[in-house]
């Protein structure tokens, strides 16, 4: 994730010339000097996840079955169920956890209902510095799974360039380091989309599908800690919450949906969030997309809190802020962030785990705050 | 070298809130070989004994069959396996090896063959019958057999009169899982209950030879199946995740035969429970298990069914539950699981139905067996079904409704008895 490479690279997609050592085009979000993903297997297989960290068996060399178990923490048996509960061995797409640093870690999982993990999840962090990036797969369209996956972790990658370590590093004043990282976000959803359409291109060459019809996409979420800043970029229905420890609990993104913009236009929430079309979602990554520039907003916490990145498999059983503020509070027994998303998406099953449920936490507090 | 096998049959749908899991598993046995083939010592061997009621009521007929009957069953037993011959009354004798010969057991070869023929033609009715006796000498002998596969055959025509009946489920207790029995009563002045007891703690089964003169034909075939039993000591072993319960697991085809009580445990989520020797054949056996509901849409693997030889999971079997609203799913319930629910309590129909007629409760017998032909009817049970109109007079066969017969021989209520336990198999489309 650092940018080690001083050359001067070329972006192979629109050719502009990109800054020594940038790992994405500042044109049109490529990213550059990476290889590309390899096209040719199927997408379980091909999906390179890299978080957890397994012990391959010595005997076979494989790792799969080493994983434990995820309901219980017991050991996954060779024929696919635990020895312990019985329940499936998920994969590594079904079930991830990523804890990039100690007060940043987050749970993505396949949930109770659906057949695969459409949902995706990509975090960074440093002492002062994280970037927690959340994709909802489109269930209806094919593939959505590699599509989301690759969108995390292409603006994850590019939050990542404008971190600390970075190579267009976000600097400044409170203000600017608003202004910098609204820009940031952009080029991040930017360089999803196009990861989204990177993606379709290549399931449509090597799986014949016809992707113009139906197109993989995603929704996207991102959300910056910055020292004392709080950004957060997305397009779709999946949210970020600011739930500072004392204080109002706000949802810092807005939903991009058919429920939110009747709420807009005047229609009463209830109404409008009970209506079958209330989870349609208005804009969204992907090859039909017709904008992938994420909205952004942005706050200055005043005291330490909880910042959550979702998807709707957990908000749907729990929108409103103050609920959420309490729902986490109820599960942060500690400051580990990672046993409270793993207690967060084992409630959002509980409640019956009718969609992926992606939690992604980051524990702000004046220590880190204050470090910068 | 025997390959087993296990098929699962079941609906694994639950509906939401359904806790009960239930499955066939049918178990297979190919390439088991022949018992013994491995020599007469070691573990792959074989030692037989045929044990012979010799009490006074044998006297005649009786006793001449017998005798007849285990000369043919020593005709039978295959050379090399390891081989004695028991004469019982109130007390067990050993008739071959001869009583003053130095070895508990001999292998079988021409001349002991031979021997043994002529040791059998003495044995001659007196006393009373204390089958107690037979199985210690039965177990001291086979003690001395340093083989895997040990099979008793038991003959009485007797009640076990000489002895309280505490002493033969105390002698039951001690010598369950050492040597497999099957008990034949000649007759029809044994009791089925007591041979039943010993048939079903031994792995064995009980059968009723109406005349004479079938005995013979009868231990020969139980010899040549027991020496087609090339595998000793198959567990059926059962895991169930944690916090579940296993309900039951029954052996249901070809015969019933409830095994919940035999679990042994191989570890906390497992149990084993003996199955004794294998030829080439299937068994199926129906699993139960009580697992805490989970949200709909889960999945979950409610047993593990393993084959276990000598310790060793040689098959498995997965049982597994998903929750579902789709009640088009869940409704349905597995032909296999049905068909063989029937047949078990047919079983128990039968039995209940028989014990209340002898203890003269008409009215319990009156509508135990008239279930009993209903769900005869319904399993396609056409045996049973025979047997049945041999004790009552059907009415009308779908409702279960019938007249106990009043001239119903002794005979015909013990082959019924008998035969209870008897499953056909379900169906495969």
């Amino acid at each position: 994730m650092s940018a080690d490479d001083s050359s001067l690279v070329r972006c192979p997609r629109c050719g502009e010339n990109g800054a020594p050592g940038a790992r994405f085009c500042e044109n049109c979000g490529t990213p550059l000097g990476a290889p590309a993903p390899d096209a040719g297997a199927p997408s379980e297989v091909t999906l390179e996840l890299a978080p957890t960290v397994v012990d391959p068996d010595p005997a076979t060399g494989e790792a799969s079955n080493q994983r434990p178990c995820t309901a219980c923490g017991g050991t996954i048996a060779p024929d696919g169920y635990c020895a312990d509960c019985g329940a499936p061995g998920l994969s590594e797409r079904d079930h991830f956890e990523e804890r990039p640093a100690g007060w940043v870690a987050g749970v993505c999982d396949r949930g109770v209902r659906h057949a695969r993990n459409e949902d995706a999840m990509a975090l960074a962090a440093g002492d002062s510095f994280a970037a927690l990036v959340v994709c909802d797969g489109v269930s209806s369209a094919p593939d959505s799974d590699v599509a989301s996956l690759a969108a995390s972790r292409a603006a994850r990658d590019v939050l990542v360039a404008y971190g600390p370590q970075g190579s267009s590093t976000v600097q400044g004043a409170t203000s600017r380091r608003v202004a910098g990282w609204t820009d940031a976000m952009v080029a991040a959803s930017r360089a999803a989309g196009q990861a989204v359409r990177g993606a379709a291109e290549q399931l449509a060459a090597t799986k014949g599908k016809d992707v113009a019809d139906d197109p993989p996409s995603c929704t996207f979420v991102a959300a910056v800690v910055d020292g004392d800043v709080l950004v957060a970029g997305w397009l779709g229905d999946s949210r970020v919450y600011w739930l500072p420890d004392d204080g109002q609990a706000e949802q810092l993104s807005v939903d991009d949906s058919w429920a939110q913009e009747m709420i807009a236009a005047g229609v009463p929430r209830a109404q409008a969030e009970s209506s079958p079309q209330a989870h349609a979602i208005t804009r969204w990554l992907g090859p039909d997309a017709p904008d992938t520039d994420a909205r952004c907003a942005a706050t200055v916490p005043t005291g330490p809190g909880w910042l959550l990145v979702c998807s709707d498999g957990l908000w749907n059983y729990c929108s409103d802020p103050h609920a959420m503020s309490e729902l986490v509070r109820r599960y942060a027994t500690t400051d580990d962030p990672l046993s409270t998303a793993a207690a967060l998406v084992r409630w959002a099953n509980a409640q019956g785990g009718r969609d992926n449920i992606t939690a992604a936490l980051a524990r702000v507090s004046p220590a880190v705050t204050g470090q910068r | 070298m025997a390959e087993f096998s296990a098929e699962v049959f079941q609906n694994e749908f639950l509906s939401d809130g359904a806790t009960d899991v239930h499955a066939v598993v049918s178990v297979t046995c190919a390439g088991a070989g022949a018992a013994g083939t491995a020599g007469p010592a070691g573990p792959g061997g074989a030692a037989e004994i045929v044990a012979v009621d010799t009490s006074g009521s044998m006297q005649g007929r009786n006793m001449e069959a017998a005798k007849h009957a285990a000369a043919v069953a020593v005709d039978q037993i295959p050379d090399g396996t390891l081989f004695a011959i028991v004469g019982g009354s109130h007390v067990a004798t050993r008739i071959f090896p001869y009583p003053n010969a130095r070895v508990p057991m001999v292998a079988m070869e021409p001349g002991a063959r031979a021997e043994a023929r002529r040791a059998i033609a003495t044995m001659s009715a007196s006393g009373g019958t204390a089958i107690s006796t037979w199985l210690r000498l039965a177990d001291e002998l086979f003690a001395t057999a340093p083989v895997a596969n040990k099979h008793l055959i038991l003959l009485t025509d007797g009640k076990n009169e000489s002895e309280p009946s505490a002493h033969l489920d105390q002698m039951i207790a001690n010598v369950t899982g050492r040597f497999q029995c099957d008990a034949r009563g000649v007759g029809d002045r044994w009791v089925v209950g007591e041979l039943r007891k010993i048939s079903t703690a031994l792995l064995g089964t009980v059968d009723l030879i109406a005349r004479p003169e079938d005995i013979a034909e009868d231990f020969a075939a139980l010899v040549r199946k027991s020496a087609a039993r090339g595998v000793a000591a198959v567990d059926l072993r059962v895991w169930a995740p944690q916090g579940a319960q296993v309900l039951f697991v029954r052996q249901v085809a070809p015969e019933v035969d409830d095994l919940t009580a035999r679990r042994t445990e191989v570890n906390p989520l497992t149990g084993a429970y003996p199955t004794g020797a294998w030829a080439d054949e299937t068994r199926e056996y129906h699993v139960a298990v009580r697992v805490p509901a989970k949200p709909v849409g889960s999945e979950q693997l409610a047993a593990r069914v393993q084959v276990a030889v000598d310790g060793d999971v040689t098959a498995a079997g997965l049982v597994k539950a998903k929750w579902s609203d789709d009640s088009t799913l869940t409704a349905r319930i597995s032909p296999e699981v049905a068909h063989y629910t029937g047949q078990a309590e047919l079983a128990s129909a039968i039995q209940e139905g028989l014990a209340a007629k002898a203890a003269g409760d008409e009215a319990t017998a009156t509508v135990k067996l008239g279930r009993a032909v209903q769900l005869a009817a319904e399993t396609g049970n056409d045996e049973a079904t025979s047997r049945l109109r041999k004790i009552v007079d059907v009415e009308n066969e779908a409702e279960g409704t019938v007249r106990l017969r009043r001239n119903a021989a002794k005979l015909d209520e013990m082959a019924l008895d008998t035969a209870s336990t008897k499953t056909t198999r379900v169906r495969r489309a």
